[in-house]
C-alpha cells in the first residue's frame, strides 16, 4: 500500500459490503464517488456524477450490467461509457458520454481505488499476505483519521495495517478519511475465526469509536428528545 | 379484516409504516388524505374527533379505531406469528424494538420534518446528534446480527419490529445521513425492498 500522504490507495469499504448488482456512495478526500459491483462481480469506481445532469449516480442502479442515473435512466457499462438512454432507445450514445473511472483493487477483504499517482495495486505487507481476512464491520467514526490511527496503533503514514494491541490475535485495520473530520474504520480478522471473536472485534471497534469521538468532542448519545 | 380505512398522509414517515405493511400482508384499505403540510388539518376539530392526540395514522378497522403508527403496526400483527412471534424470548425483542421506534427513534423523525417542513437545515444539534445516535444503535445491532448470519432484527425473518423501524433509515438522505455510513444498515434496507409487497414513498424510490 502507498505511503504517500494524500493521494495513493485508498480503502474504500469491506468487499462484503458491496453485493453483486448494486451501488454504494463512498468518498476519497475531495472527491465523491459511486461503488458498483457488476453481475461478474467486478467492483467498480467512478466519480459520483452523471455526465448528464450531475445527479449523484450512487443513488441509482445497476441493469443489465450497467449502471442507471435514478434521474433519466442512462445507464453505463463497466468501462464507464453510455451504453443506453431511455428516452432514445435506439441511439447508440456516442464514445464522448463517460463517466471518469478510477483504478480498483479487490485485496485482504476490501475494495481500494486509487487516486493520483499511485503503484498498480495496494501494496500488501508480509502481515497482510500472510492471513486470509474475515469482514467483521466498518464503523464510522466523528473523529480526524489521524486521531484514530495513533489511537489503534497504525503505524506512522499508513492506512491499513496488521495490528496487534488491545484484542486477541491478528486484526488488519483500516482507514478512509471522511471529509476534515471523520473516518470509516474497517475491520477483519484473521481466518480461522469463531463467531465470538467477531463479537469481540465489533464491540472493539465500537470502543475505538466511543474513545476517539470523546476525545475530539463529538459524542452522539441516543435519547429522547423534543 | 373486512372493511379497513386509513386516515394518511403521503410524505408523514409513520403513515408511510402503515401504508408498508399493509401492503406487505397484503391488505387493501380505503384511503382519506389529511392535509399536514400546509393544512395542519391534523389540529383541527374535525380530525381531532377522530384521532384525539392528533396521532396519525389512524385505522379503522371494521369501524374501530385505532390510532399511531405504534398501535396500528401491533393491531396488523396480531395473531400473525410470523410477524408477531408468539414465543416469549423473541416476543420481547420485538417489543423492545418497537419501543425503541417510539422512543429514542423519534430523534431521527423530528430531524426529518425540521429539515423538510421547517427550514432548519442541517446543522449540527443536539438533536441531530441523537438522532444520529438511534440510527447507530440500529447499525451496530446489525452489524452484529450479520456476524451470526442474521439478516433481521429478531429471528430468522422479518417481522414487525423490521416495518417499524425501516422508515428511519430508508430517509436518513432527507436530513442529511448517507448510508455509506451506516453499511449494515444499508444492506438490510436492501433486504427489506426485497420483501414481496413492499412499496416505497416519497423519498423512497420503488424502482424494484
Amino acid at each position: 500500500m502507498s505511503v504517500t500522504r494524500e493521494g495513493g490507495w485508498y480503502p474504500l469499504m469491506l468487499s462484503a459490503d458491496l453485493e453483486t448488482g448494486t451501488v454504494a456512495g463512498s468518498a476519497v478526500p475531495g472527491r465523491d464517488l459511486a461503488v458498483w459491483r457488476d453481475g461478474q462481480g467486478r467492483a467498480h469506481v467512478w466519480d459520483d456524477r452523471c455526465p448528464h445532469r450531475g445527479m449523484r449516480l450512487s443513488l441509482g442502479f445497476v441493469r443489465e450490467g450497467a449502471l442507471a442515473c435514478l434521474y433519466h435512466g442512462w445507464r453505463f457499462g463497466a468501462e464507464g461509457r453510455c451504453v443506453h438512454i431511455p428516452a432514445h432507445p435506439d441511439l447508440a450514445p456516442p464514445g464522448t458520454i463517460r463517466t471518469v473511472p478510477l483504478p480498483v483493487a479487490e485485496r485482504h477483504g476490501l475494495v481500494w481505488a486509487s487516486v493520483g499517482a499511485a503503484g498498480v495495486q495496494p501494496e500488501g505487507d508480509p502481515a497482510m499476505e500472510a492471513a486470509a481476512w474475515l469482514p467483521v464491520r466498518s464503523v464510522r467514526i466523528e473523529a480526524p483519521w489521524r486521531d484514530v490511527a495513533r489511537a489503534v496503533g497504525m503505524p506512522e503514514g499508513r492506512r491499513a495495517a496488521v495490528l496487534d494491541r488491545d484484542v486477541d490475535g491478528r486484526v488488519l485495520a483500516a482507514l478512509l478519511p471522511v471529509g476534515a473530520g471523520a473516518c470509516m474504520l474497517h475491520l477483519l480478522a484473521a481466518a480461522p475465526a469463531g463467531v465470538e471473536r467477531l463479537h469481540d472485534l465489533a464491540d472493539w471497534g465500537r470502543d475505538v469509536r466511543s474513545r476517539a469521538e470523546e476525545r475530539a468532542g463529538r459524542a452522539c448519545l441516543a435519547g429522547i428528545v423534543a | 379484516m373486512s372493511d379497513l380505512v386509513l386516515h394518511d398522509d403521503d410524505l408523514d414517515e409513520d403513515c408511510y409504516r402503515a401504508r408498508l405493511f399493509l401492503s406487505l400482508l397484503g391488505l387493501e384499505a380505503r384511503r382519506v388524505a389529511v392535509d399536514v403540510v400546509p393544512g395542519g388539518e391534523q389540529d383541527g376539530p374535525a380530525f381531532r374527533a377522530v384521532s384525539p392526540a392528533g396521532m396519525l395514522p389512524v385505522l379503522r378497522i371494521d369501524g374501530q379505531k385505532v390510532c399511531g403508527a405504534g398501535a396500528v403496526l401491533l393491531a396488523l400483527a396480531h395473531g400473525r406469528p410470523e410477524w408477531l412471534p408468539g414465543e416469549r424470548a423473541d416476543f420481547a425483542r420485538v417489543a423492545h424494538w418497537l419501543h425503541f421506534a417510539g422512543g429514542p427513534l423519534r430523534a431521527t423523525l423530528l430531524m426529518r420534518r425540521a429539515c423538510l417542513f421547517g427550514g432548519a437545515g442541517d446543522a449540527p444539534s443536539a438533536r441531530r446528534r441523537a438522532a444520529v445516535g438511534a440510527l447507530r444503535i440500529m447499525e451496530d445491532h446489525l452489524a452484529q446480527r450479520r456476524l451470526e448470519g442474521g439478516t433481521w432484527f429478531v429471528g430468522e425473518g422479518a417481522t414487525v419490529a423490521d416495518v417499524a423501524l425501516f422508515p428511519a433509515a430508508a430517509l436518513c438522505r432527507d436530513w442529511g445521513e448517507e448510508y455509506s455510513a451506516y453499511p449494515a444498515l444499508r444492506r438490510w434496507v436492501r433486504a427489506v425492498r426485497a420483501l414481496p409487497g413492499f412499496v416505497g414513498m416519497p423519498g423512497i424510490p420503488d424502482y424494484g
